[in-house]
């Protein structure tokens, strides 16, 4: 796993199990890898993974279970509300950024419309 | 939080030259630690001060405990076998290594060599460097301590051995104990450090979490590392 090196490590680890929990590679109720097994597989420091699922059960998607491990939230729910979010924050960023040169919410619109059409036509 | 290290005030001179001075640094335990600054800058010396197996002015105290003769049984440190004949076999060092430190854990030893793939009945002197390397980092490890010292182990090895190097670490650091790995390259090590310490004219020149640093100034901790000698960030 390579990480940016800019970002903080935690908030890449979120990130790398939110969206194995949307994608549905982690289902809810799962039960997450160990700390250190997580540690190893990203190679990260296991203090860094702490602190990344210690975020995560203060949000309520990772639940831990005394002498058990950690389990994906059962509430299912709670992942979609998590989905909204991360797509929420993307289209922003994408928003803005097509904002800030001068495009018209109808132009970006169209040409949101265009990419995906053309993007469409690539695949075939 | 338990403090593993504490030097306070720190200095060495070496033929009236001084290698370091006004040294102060605290380490919390289990935590890993990028120790980075250019070649000759002091790491290995700060490290053998640590050890006790150098001495300078100022009080070094490992796991509270300020006397230099004592820190050899809190500490392991990466030495790097020049003591031996290049006759030695790998499986005889560990011979030594349990006579000498009761801490050495066979077991612990035997699961590192067959993670880092070592064969044991080899000599000296038939170590390629990432073997040598490997051979080191099975012994240090294999000690049961609260404070690791990591010399450069990285230093001209293959990117294979550095993966396992690295992976070894992870696994085998215990919880509770601190572990400071020296670099003059960070980039690789970055994403397991905790904290970095840049030793820079002849001191401590800055000590931050990794991850405080990617959020305060948005940049990794290579880049970070080299703005402190083009002067352009504010440390404390």
């Amino acid at each position: 796993m390579q990480f940016d090196d800019k970002v903080p490590i935690y908030i890449q680890i979120k990130n790398v199990l939110y969206q194995e929990m949307i994608t549905g590679q982690l289902a809810p109720g799962a039960k997450l890898p160990a700390v250190r097994q997580l540690a190893v597989d990203l190679t990260v420091n296991v203090n860094t993974v702490q602190r990344a699922l210690g975020e995560m059960m203060t949000a309520g998607i990772v639940t831990s279970q005394r002498g058990k491990g950690n389990f994906v939230t059962l509430e299912a729910s709670r992942i979609t509300q998590l989905k909204e979010q991360l797509v929420m924050t993307q289209v922003e960023q994408a928003y803005e950024q097509l904002h800030a040169l001068n495009l018209t919410d109808e132009e970006i619109m169209a040409s949101l419309k265009q990419y995906i059409a053309q993007r469409g036509q690539q695949d075939d | 939080m338990t403090n593993v290290l504490a030097i306070d005030q720190l200095g060495y001179k070496h033929n009236f030259k001084t290698i370091l001075h006004d040294v102060d640094l605290t380490l919390e335990a289990g935590k890993i630690v990028g120790l980075l600054g250019e070649n000759g800058a002091g790491k290995t010396t700060l490290m053998r001060l640590i050890t006790g197996s150098a001495k300078g002015t100022g009080t070094i105290a490992v796991c509270g405990d300020t006397q230099a003769a004592h820190h050899r049984s809190h500490v392991s440190f990466t030495e790097q076998l020049r003591g031996f004949t290049a006759n030695t076999r790998v499986d005889r060092v560990a011979d030594f290594y349990r006579t000498v430190y009761p801490d050495f854990d066979g077991a612990r030893f035997e699961e590192l060599v067959t993670f880092l793939q070592i064969d044991t009945s080899l000599k000296l002197a038939a170590l390629s460097k990432g073997m040598k390397e490997k051979v080191i980092i099975a012994l240090t490890l294999a000690r049961q301590v609260n404070l690791y010292l990591l010399d450069e182990p990285f230093s001209g090895i293959d990117s294979m051995s550095r993966k396992r190097i690295i992976s070894s670490i992870i696994k085998w650091k215990p919880d509770d104990a601190t572990m400071v790995i020296s670099d003059h390259y960070v980039s690789e090590i970055a994403p397991i450090l905790d904290e970095i310490v840049v030793v820079k004219d002849q001191t401590v020149y800055a000590h931050k979490e990794s991850d405080a640093v990617r959020e305060e100034f948005g940049m990794g901790i290579e880049a970070y590392y080299e703005s402190l000698y083009e002067g352009s960030v504010q440390h404390d």
